[in-house]
């Protein structure tokens, strides 16, 4: 299987000839966070595709082949486009929220615990990435969280 | 004898499923156990009664004999099915199983014991006049100097672990000044994995086939076999693709031979229950060489099965509740052709490393002649502790070609999302020339690196980038995002990854 994760693929080189899918896919049944149906591929084939989401990947089957798509995360992004980081501090992995250790208005420091997540029997610590003032909590102890969800808004100290 | 009228079935995944269904077809209460992390598998759902075995490694669940035991005398067993793997070729637990009181299905202890040892399974098999590799006495490190070895063994040859397998304890040795080196680490290694540092020199047959016979034998010493199976499809010493007949075995000749020496083999070593030969062919010489004795029913039984249209599981039960076989050798007459392809949690194009996660679609094929083997159930996690087998997909057809065909589309229609599998590596291997023409040997993986490279689909990536970008923009949006203040709603989530980034 085929793992392809979107930030990885590289553009092509000049003189390459590069592939651009010029057709169309029907949806044949679609249920919220999963598709079924058929795509038209360049050299007439048509195949059946499988879409699911996972959190915050597509995980996606074709004629035999498998992706999983990561959609750039918003701290990527802006990262990208020259911004500050991103306010929301993400989840890590799926799993099952056992702790929270902070609340609206705290004032946390780099390093400082911030939310432990169960997965895979394993602890997963989500530290504070820097210092800053916690705007809201969005998971509470016991949530089931997926990778990529928001757990806590982190706004920059305010200045008095 | 009566028929049993419960067992316990210690075992889990896709062979533990399979020996409850017959059991349970024959009309058998079932018990299944089961670790922490098969909680919800199939095999517990499936079986009449489920306990835990409490715990999550293999040594703390399905290796504990103890702990096995106690529940099969609990729940009120008769007798105990160990499937492969765990418990099943291990004379301690088959021996403790007769000591309660249980019924083990499966050789005898002493049998066990003989064919779990390579040296002494290797002269069981002399004395019964089947061709072995040629080999020399073992060897320990402080013995003399291996020179007196090597004079009875031509280059090239293979360092064996006496107590080995799974390739641990192997060497190939091209050159006499190599061989002193290869003998100390073999032995090293062989002594960490095995307890057991005796190794001995084998002859390497470099073009080799692996063929097995099947065999069946009752308390009478009524011993039948039942055709071959061809296993030369392996990575790391593992097979992948098996099927039935052989392409190896072009004349009736050698097959009648082999499956002699099958029954002799396993006559010789007091063999009851169903149990496999394997051989080494040479494919240049077309002489062959016994290799070991597998005192269990094999992973690879379906392919089996197809052809002959029997149940080895019940005969299994029916021969370890000591009934005799009422079939005769000529009754086993094959029909067609089966393959079996292994399907694994695992990444081919990294090493076969193996995948763990949850399995987020499972969606089997099914069809004409489409059987699948499987252990495991959508939304299932699939963890480390154990084996990275998920199922068996087993096609059979009229001949060959047809087998094959069926198989590449079962496995073209095989969705699996959530972890990774060796599927779309399996269609590669199935559709290359070298295996469709049936000239294939064990170094068929290795010799063809263009198997393992990453595939290059750009008319495929192109259609699952289109098709990824249509359904986040219809699915991707939940609660957290619509929140999120950082995103702009005129910022799609594939932002700064135009179109054109893609080939």
């Amino acid at each position: 299987m085929t793992t392809r994760r979107l930030q990885q693929v590289q553009p092509p080189q000049a003189d390459s000839e590069a592939v651009v899918f010029d057709g169309a896919f029907d949806v044949v049944v679609s249920s919220p966070g999963r598709w079924e149906g058929k795509i038209s591929l360049a050299d007439g084939r048509t195949v059946s595709f499988l879409a699911q989401r996972a959190g915050q990947e597509v995980h996606l089957w074709i004629a035999g082949e498998s992706y999983v798509f990561i959609p750039p995360t918003p701290v990527a992004r802006s990262q990208k486009a020259g911004q500050a980081a991103s306010d929301d501090i993400v989840c890590p992995v799926p799993g099952v929220v056992i702790a929270v250790h902070v609340a609206a208005d705290d004032v946390v420091e780099a390093g400082q615990d911030l939310v432990i997540i169960e997965s895979m029997k394993t602890e997963q610590i989500v530290k504070s990435p820097r210092q800053g003032t916690v705007q809201r909590v969005s998971v509470q102890e016991g949530d089931r969280v997926d990778r990529g969800m928001r757990l806590v808004v982190l706004v920059p100290l305010s200045k008095e | 004898m009566a028929m049993f009228s419960k067992i316990l079935v210690a075992n889990r995944g896709e062979i533990a499923v399979r020996v409850l269904q017959t059991l349970q077809a024959m009309g058998i209460a079932t018990v299944a156990v089961y670790s922490d992390p098969d909680a919800n598998a199939p095999h517990v759902a499936l079986a009449d009664e489920a306990y835990s075995l409490v715990g999550s490694t293999a040594e703390e669940t399905y290796l504990d004999r103890g702990k096995i035991i106690e529940l099969a005398l609990q729940c009120g067993a008769e007798a105990v099915h160990p499937g492969y793997g765990f418990l099943a070729e291990n004379p301690a637990f088959s021996s403790d199983c007769a000591a309660a009181g249980l019924v083990f299905i499966g050789p005898s202890p002493a049998t066990i014991e003989l064919l779990g040892d390579k040296i002494r399974s290797k002269e069981a098999a002399v004395g019964a006049g089947v061709p072995v590799v040629p080999s020399s006495a073992t060897w320990l490190p402080g013995d003399s100097p291996p020179d007196a070895l090597v004079a009875q063994i031509d280059l090239p040859l293979l360092v064996k672990a006496a107590a080995g397998g799974g390739g641990r304890g192997m060497r190939i040795v091209e050159r006499a000044e190599d061989l002193a080196q290869a003998l100390e680490s073999a032995s090293r290694e062989a002594s960490s994995a095995f307890g057991d540092g005796r190794v001995f020199l084998e002859r390497y047959i470099p073009a080799a086939r692996h063929v097995e016979f099947q065999v069946l034998a009752d308390s009478s010493g009524k011993t039948l076999h039942l055709l071959e199976r061809e296993c030369s499809v392996q990575r790391r010493y593992q097979k992948i693709v098996e099927e039935t007949p052989s392409p190896a075995l072009k004349n009736d000749e050698l097959r009648q031979s082999m499956a002699a020496s099958a029954v002799a083999m396993a006559q010789s070593a007091g063999y009851t229950n169903v149990g496999t030969v394997e051989f080494l062919v040479d494919a240049q010489t077309g002489e062959y060489y016994f290799l070991e004795m597998n005192a269990r029913i094999q992973v690879e039984h379906p392919i089996t099965e197809e052809t002959l249209k029997l149940d080895m599981v019940e005969w299994q039960t029916r021969i370890a509740a000591g009934e005799l076989i009422t079939l005769s050798q000529d009754d086993i007459q094959s029909t067609g052709h089966a393959l079996e392809c292994r399907i694994y949690a695992e990444d081919p194009y990294s090493n076969f490393a193996p995948s763990v996660g949850r399995l987020l679609s499972w969606r089997p094929p099914s069809g004409m002649g489409i059987r699948l083997d499987s252990g495991v159930a959508e939304g299932q996690e699939i963890t480390a502790y154990y084996d990275s087998m998920l199922a068996k997909l087993v096609a059979w057809g009229p001949d060959r070609q047809s087998a094959i065909g069926r198989m590449l589309r079962a496995l073209e229609t095989f969705p699996v999302l959530g972890v990774t599998t060796n599927i779309s590596f399996l269609l590669r291997a199935l559709a290359h020339p070298e295996f469709v023409g049936g000239d294939y040997d064990t170094g068929f993986i290795a010799k063809h690196p263009d198997l393992t490279a990453t595939p290059d689909s750009g008319q495929l990536q192109a259609a699952a980038v289109e098709i990824a970008e249509g359904f986040w923009q219809a699915n991707g949006s939940n609660t957290v995002r619509r929140e999120t203040g950082a995103v702009q709603d005129t910022q799609g989530p594939w932002q700064g990854l135009s179109k054109s980034v893609f080939p």
